[in-house]
């Protein structure tokens, strides 16, 4: 479990969208505008043949609908609500095994190496045991929200702590600091970014791993679920409308996640 | 272009300064050089010393071409300095070796574009290897080789393409005392031989005094030229000639307070926050003073 | 076993000396041994139904069987297909986006945000619109699987072309290198490493969106093993399947590994530009 913070460091720079330092903004607004103008324009003029080619009006009229009916909220609310649950039970069980997992060198040489077999395995691959051990319902997603969540918290963890920098180590040492003390007052800042970040990844995968139980565990109300709707009845502007607010929710997620790390950060003062 | 015989090469700077916007100067301007005159006559040593914050290393990014706008007068040989040329090569105070090139090849960037056939640079390549005691180390790795022996493969290339003038901007300012003392050595040897102008920039005195023909004092706020001390003693140097700690200790009294001690901050003209950068006594200085 | 005796490498010996060296190299493995102790006595004994938790032996019967009647390797071809055909559409264009934004700053401006934003969609959410699009085919399968390999692979380009380091570009410039020379002979070497790192996360990402693609939608292939044997309540064969799954996944990191350090082993020196002893 040595290199892979520095993958998250990629993985992390992979989800988290490279800020535009330049300040003339508007020319990111070139393309999409452009591209929604041209659907339109296609759309109307009925060039194409087929039913898939919805109108932006339509998407919109759809995306109202589902607004003002309410039939968004709570498919959006049901998603989030697992999402979160997963993601705490996940959060907090990953902390607590990383955090043994770094300390104690004798329970990582136990369960450190099944551990890292088990997190190789996609985890998606679980979802039809799982759907036989729980169902298809809630529980069954939430189990498996849970686990998306735990893997990156307990590598990041268990990573941050085990990075401890030798040198403030010693210094602990030569001024007579109990274990504990050690652990509270050096380890745990040490370690504080590393933990940041696995919380965060948490925070992103069990986002994607919502939309996928809800493909594979049908039963019950979600955004995924929308979506499938949408294909199964050849809605096209249903589907459009979902990816949308697919891609808003995580966005936000990713927003308010980088927000609250850059104030981490400041706190902190520059790290090491 | 073409190479004009020495003589005709010498370096002029008239009313040259530097601007650059700043959000915390006043006024939104940092006056970074103000008014610097400089002649260098072809193949000098001219030793360029000064606090932080005084401008000399924006001086030699002017001089070098890597900055086109300022004010005042460059001229090299008469002719005006636009940009970057053969004519003038740098060696930067961190090495800025390709780490995926050898030494070899990385001396042969120097003369990627220049006009030698193929064999003329490898000669050329070679000699300089040869120059700077490099010998056997032509395939290694700036990962295999130790800090000092990187800072010479940068003066080989920097001298490879056969510059009339070399600029060096605390080449030595990374490396520990008894390595930076063994290349001072080893560049003053190197210039005697090449005979070429050298400008070094440091803001170590006596290595500046063991070096330069002209010691050019520097001040900051705005980088001015505080005064020129000659340095009339014969190569090679010896740092216990009494002569030499005379002049050393003339250069360094402007750094110094009068009892010695490095000058506070606001007591040095115009330097208002540097004193921890201020030139440090050497230590042969230190022994005496017991 | 406190904090302060960690260190990466170390040996039984400087763990607390009370651990003698056998019990240390058979720890790793109590765990597996007890839980597979487990499953074996649960099963035999009947405490677990075999719809629910097969014994061992059927599962390795299963998986014996699916190797000799060569449905695994039909299967596995069918995956390992889509996963390259995928990944190699995916990377290239991340390649030529990622370059081309990196050297154009115009570009970037223009592309960057809408990219970002399609970026917050995940592979799955594209599944519907996709399929509606092309239908159950194998091209929904590269087209998703591509898009899974793209992102990573254009944004680490991108960031290996923006970070590429000034101080080594300038001495480029110092010495009359052109445009071009500067971008493949100084750049390019520099954005090696981060760009490998990029195609090397959206390979893995690439198989592991396969493994979804597969589950939700396919008739043929790992993925499509698994939702087969659910279908049929044989989870001996889901099981079967999700060791293969574990198995190639560890394959493949296994790989990239081992090629990351022979490609990037000679560049590790880039962590050293600019330093001095």
């Amino acid at each position: 479990m040595s290199t892979v913070t520095s993958k998250d460091k990629a993985e992390l720079a992979s989800t988290v969208p490279l800020s535009d330092e330049d300040g003339r903004r508007w020319r990111g607004l070139v393309l999409p505008v452009v591209a929604v103008a041209l659907w339109w324009v296609l759309a109307r003029a009925d060039l194409v043949n087929s039913a898939l080619l919805v109108s932006p009006g339509k998407v919109l009229a759809t995306a109202s609908d589902q607004v003002v009916t309410g039939k968004l909220w709570r498919a959006l609310g049901a998603s989030l609500a697992r999402e979160f649950t997963g993601f705490l039970i996940g959060s907090v069980a990953g902390l607590l095994l990383g955090a043994l997992l770094g300390v104690s060198r004798g329970f990582n040489r136990l369960i450190g190496p099944s551990f890292n077999t088990f997190k190789q395995i996609s985890l998606f691959a679980w979802i039809p045991l799982i759907s036989v051990w729980f169902g298809l319902g809630d529980t069954a997603k939430v189990v498996f929200l849970s686990l998306a969540a735990l893997v990156p918290v307990v590598v990041n963890t268990c990573d941050g702590i085990r990075s401890t920098p030798k040198p403030l180590l010693e210094v602990a040492r030569v001024y007579g600091y109990s274990r504990l003390q050690t652990f509270v007052h050096v380890v745990l800042p040490a370690a504080t970014p590393a933990i940041f970040t696995g919380i965060y990844l948490a925070l992103i995968y069990s986002w994607l791993a919502t939309i996928g139980a809800e493909y594979l565990l049908v039963a019950g109300v979600g955004i995924g679920n929308l979506l499938i709707e949408g294909s199964e009845h050849f809605q096209m502007d249903l589907v459009i409308f979902g990816m949308f607010v697919v891609g808003l929710v995580g966005w936000l997620m990713n927003a308010v996640a980088r927000r609250a790390e850059r104030r981490l950060a400041h706190l902190r003062g520059a790290a090491q | 272009m073409t190479i004009a015989t020495e003589l005709e090469l010498d370096l002029d700077l008239r009313g040259v300064g530097k601007v650059y916007a700043s959000n915390q100067a006043e006024g939104g301007q940092l006056q970074v050089l103000d008014g610097i005159d400089l002649h260098i006559p072809a193949g000098e040593f001219v030793a360029v010393v000064g606090a932080s914050g005084c401008g000399k290393s924006t001086l030699l990014r002017l001089i070098l071409g890597l900055d086109a706008h300022y004010d005042g007068a460059i001229t090299l040989g008469g002719a005006a300095v636009r940009g970057t040329g053969p004519e003038r090569g740098i060696v930067f105070q961190d090495h800025r070796l390709f780490p995926w090139l050898t030494v070899e090849q990385n001396i042969a960037v120097g003369l990627r574009n220049a006009r030698y056939t193929a064999a003329e640079k490898r000669e050329l390549v070679k000699d300089h290897i040869e120059l700077v005691g490099l010998e056997g180390f032509e395939h290694s790795y700036p990962h295999q080789i130790s800090g000092g022996m990187a800072q010479r493969v940068a003066i080989a290339r920097g001298l490879v393409n056969r510059p009339r003038v070399l600029l060096l901007d605390e080449p030595f300012g990374a490396l520990d005392a008894l390595t930076r003392a063994r290349l001072q050595t080893e560049l003053q040897r190197i210039w005697q031989k090449e005979k070429i102008t050298m400008i070094l920039v440091t803001h170590d005195v006596e290595e500046a005094v063991f070096l330069g023909d002209r010691v050019v004092v520097m001040q900051p706020r705005p980088g001015r030229i505080r005064r020129i001390v000659r340095v009339p003693l014969a190569h090679p140097r010896n740092r216990s000639d009494p002569v030499f700690i005379r002049i050393r200790d003339d250069v360094l009294s402007d750094f110094l307070a009068p009892d010695g001690a490095p000058q506070a901050a606001d007591e040095f003209p115009g330097d208002a926050v540097h004193a921890a950068a201020a030139p440090l006594p050497s230590l042969a200085y230190l022994r005496m003073a017991w | 076993m406190t904090a302060l005796t960690l260190s990466a490498g170390a040996t039984a010996r400087t763990a607390a000396s009370w651990v003698p060296r056998s019990a240390w190299l058979i720890a790793p493995w109590l765990l597996p041994l007890t839980l597979f102790a487990l499953w074996q006595t649960g099963a035999s004994q009947g405490w677990i139904s075999p719809q629910v938790l097969p014994p061992p032996a059927f599962v390795w019967d299963t998986l014996r069987d699916l190797v000799t009647s060569g449905d695994l390797w039909l299967n596995l071809r069918a995956s390992l297909l889509r996963v390259l055909v995928g990944f190699a559409g995916g990377s290239l264009l991340g390649l030529a986006l990622g370059t081309a934004m990196g050297l154009w700053r115009p570009l970037q401006a223009y592309l960057l945000p809408t990219f970002n934003a399609l970026v917050q969609i995940p592979v799955l959410a594209w599944l519907p619109f996709v399929l509606l699009l092309v239908g159950i085919g194998e091209p929904l399968k590269y087209i998703l699987i591509a898009k899974a390999a793209l992102v990573p692979v254009t944004l680490n380009t991108l960031q290996g072309f923006r970070l590429a380091s000034p101080a080594l570009r300038e001495v480029a410039k110092v010495y009359g290198y052109t445009r071009r020379q500067e971008v493949i002979e100084v750049v390019l070497p520099l954005a090696t490493p981060t760009i490998f790192t990029g195609l090397r996360l959206g390979f893995t990402k690439a198989w592991l969106s396969l493994v979804v693609v597969e589950l939700v939608a396919s008739s043929e292939g790992i993925g499509y093993l698994i939702v087969y044997g659910r279908q049929l309540f044989q989870l001996d064969l889901v099981m079967a399947a999700v060791i293969v799954v574990g198995a190639i996944g560890y394959l493949i990191d296994r790989l990239l590994d081992w090629s990351e350090a022979r490609l990037i082993g000679a560049r590790q020196a880039t962590r050293g530009a600019g330093e001095t002893q």
